[in-house]
């Protein structure tokens, strides 16, 4: 059963539903950035009310399973009259936008805490030094924390984002043809259970293997003072 | 303290008070450090002289006191439960930008070149034009001899090099007052000289400057008054001839037979 034409084809089917998988992921990402970055405020904002709301977030959404989550937005929110009768209802309905909010609201709790680790561990040093020269605010933040902090997340960030795209997996559960649930199909359809599997294994590899790379490039052009000089 | 009196002095600090917890560090300092003048504040470690600094420009805020700049006094306020604080968060950035502090580690921003480290403050903090940043950076980097560093970052210079272009960064804001605290304790013996020579030559050249330093002979050699601070107050001060001469503290005589000349 390993022939070519075959393998061909569970590609060219795969490959259509990986739309479908990177949107999820991109979306839930760049959404979930978004909303972390509004948790880690919260967290470092001083009120200790709003800073328990923010601990409460990541405790909950860090804490239990991505699938739970899943199924609690797709089929559990539905269940309430309340809900279909919402304003919420035309977004709510649509598996792809319920897959979509339960990663972005999961990823947002994990990089909540690398901003928030990455923040921590901003020198504090040099931002003494950028107060002694008169940045405050803002501007401080802008020109010398935001960038010590954001080289200081990447390595970290690169793992949560990659994982994301095995996450979506889950969403075959929901309803939705990402790369995982077409494999699925075509096991079913076919009774070939290796072959499916792993054209989409190999798939995901490479996807992650071109996001690991783009982190890296990213890495080394923003942090020309961790290489050696050639100069 | 009447105004006009104030007005001739870059920087005056009058019953400086701050306290960590229980622990005074500061008992009620003052100082007066005339345009031109180089002070160097001396004592052992915990006699409060890092503290005393880094309250001038208020990155600790005193309990108490007066710390007026070129004869602007800085505003403060208290709290309800008694707490001091700046009144005026604006004014405090504006009178940090007239003082140039040199820190013990250098603080270079490791994100930046040597460059980009001095004209980072001019101009996003004093709003001047980039051209005329850059032009003054790097005549400033020639001037503490590392021009050739300009584009090379932080962590490729050498301790003492560093050091030396966070001297150029602090003079890059064309600073009323330098202030130095402990700017040779982290280097290595064989890179002191280097840093002390080109604070020698801001000396030279008629800086205010106030040093907290452990170089005695530097101290003796370039200052024009010297504080010597113990648990939290002045315990003497004078020229340093005067000083290193007959102090009529025993303290004092006391530290520098200690400390190594």
């Amino acid at each position: 059963m390993m022939d070519t034409a075959f393998i061909w084809d569970i590609f060219l089917r795969l490959i259509v539903a990986l739309r479908v998988t990177l949107s999820v992921w991109a979306l839930s990402v760049f959404f979930g950035a978004f909303i972390a970055a509004g948790v880690t405020w919260m967290r470092g904002s001083g009120v200790k009310p709003v800073e328990w709301i923010a601990r409460a977030y990541i405790f909950v959404f860090r804490g239990a399973p991505l699938l739970v989550q899943l199924f609690v937005v797709y089929y559990g929110l539905s269940s309430f009259p309340v809900v279909r009768a919402s304003v919420f209802w035309p977004f709510l309905r649509d598996a792809f936008n319920c897959a979509t909010l339960s990663c972005a609201l999961c990823t947002a709790a994990y990089q909540s805490e690398i901003f928030r680790g990455a923040l921590a561990g901003v020198p504090h040093g040099q931002v003494e030094a950028a107060r002694a020269c008169g940045m405050s605010g803002f501007l401080l933040f802008r020109r010398v924390i935001f960038p010590i902090a954001l080289r200081q997340a990447l390595p970290a960030y690169s793992t949560e984002v990659i994982s994301m795209v095995k996450a979506t997996a889950l969403v075959s559960l929901v309803t939705l043809w990402d790369v995982m649930s077409v494999a699925l199909k075509i096991r079913n359809d076919t009774l070939v259970t290796y072959t499916p599997l792993l054209v989409a294994g190999a798939i995901y590899f490479v996807v992650n293997y071109l996001i690991a790379r783009i982190f890296i490039f990213i890495e080394q052009w923003l942090s020309p003072h961790l290489r050696a000089r050639s100069a | 303290m009447p105004e006009s009196e104030s007005d001739s002095y870059a920087l005056t600090v009058s019953g400086l008070h701050k306290r960590f917890g229980s622990l005074e560090v500061l008992k009620g300092v003052s100082l007066l450090a005339r345009e031109g003048d180089v002070i160097s504040i001396l004592g052992s470690s915990g006699s409060g002289k890092s503290t005393l600094l880094r309250c001038i420009n208020l990155l600790e805020t005193p309990d108490e006191g007066v710390v007026t700049v070129a004869g602007e006094t800085i505003l403060m306020r208290k709290t309800r439960d008694g707490r001091s604080l700046p009144a005026d968060r604006r004014q405090v950035d504006r009178i940090r930008s007239e003082l140039g502090m040199v820190f013990q580690n250098f603080n270079l921003w490791s994100h930046m070149t040597i460059l980009d480290n001095l004209v980072e403050a001019p101009i996003h903090v004093q709003k001047r034009p980039r051209a005329e940043c850059f032009e003054e950076a790097r005549a400033l980097l020639d001037k503490v001899g590392i021009g050739d560093k300009a584009n090379f970052y932080p962590t490729h210079l050498s301790g003492g090099q560093q050091q030396r272009a966070a001297i150029a960064r602090a003079l890059a804001m064309r600073p009323k007052v330098m202030l130095f605290d402990e700017p040779t304790s982290a280097l290595d013996p064989e890179l002191v000289g280097e840093v002390l020579r080109v604070m020698r030559s801001l000396a030279d050249e008629g800086r205010t400057m106030l040093i907290v330093t452990h170089e005695m002979g530097f101290a003796r050699d370039v200052s024009d008054r010297i504080i010597f601070l113990h648990q939290g107050l002045v315990e003497d001060e004078g020229p340093p001839a005067e000083l290193f001469g007959n102090s009529k503290s025993e303290r004092f005589r006391q530290f520098i037979a200690t400390e190594r000349l």
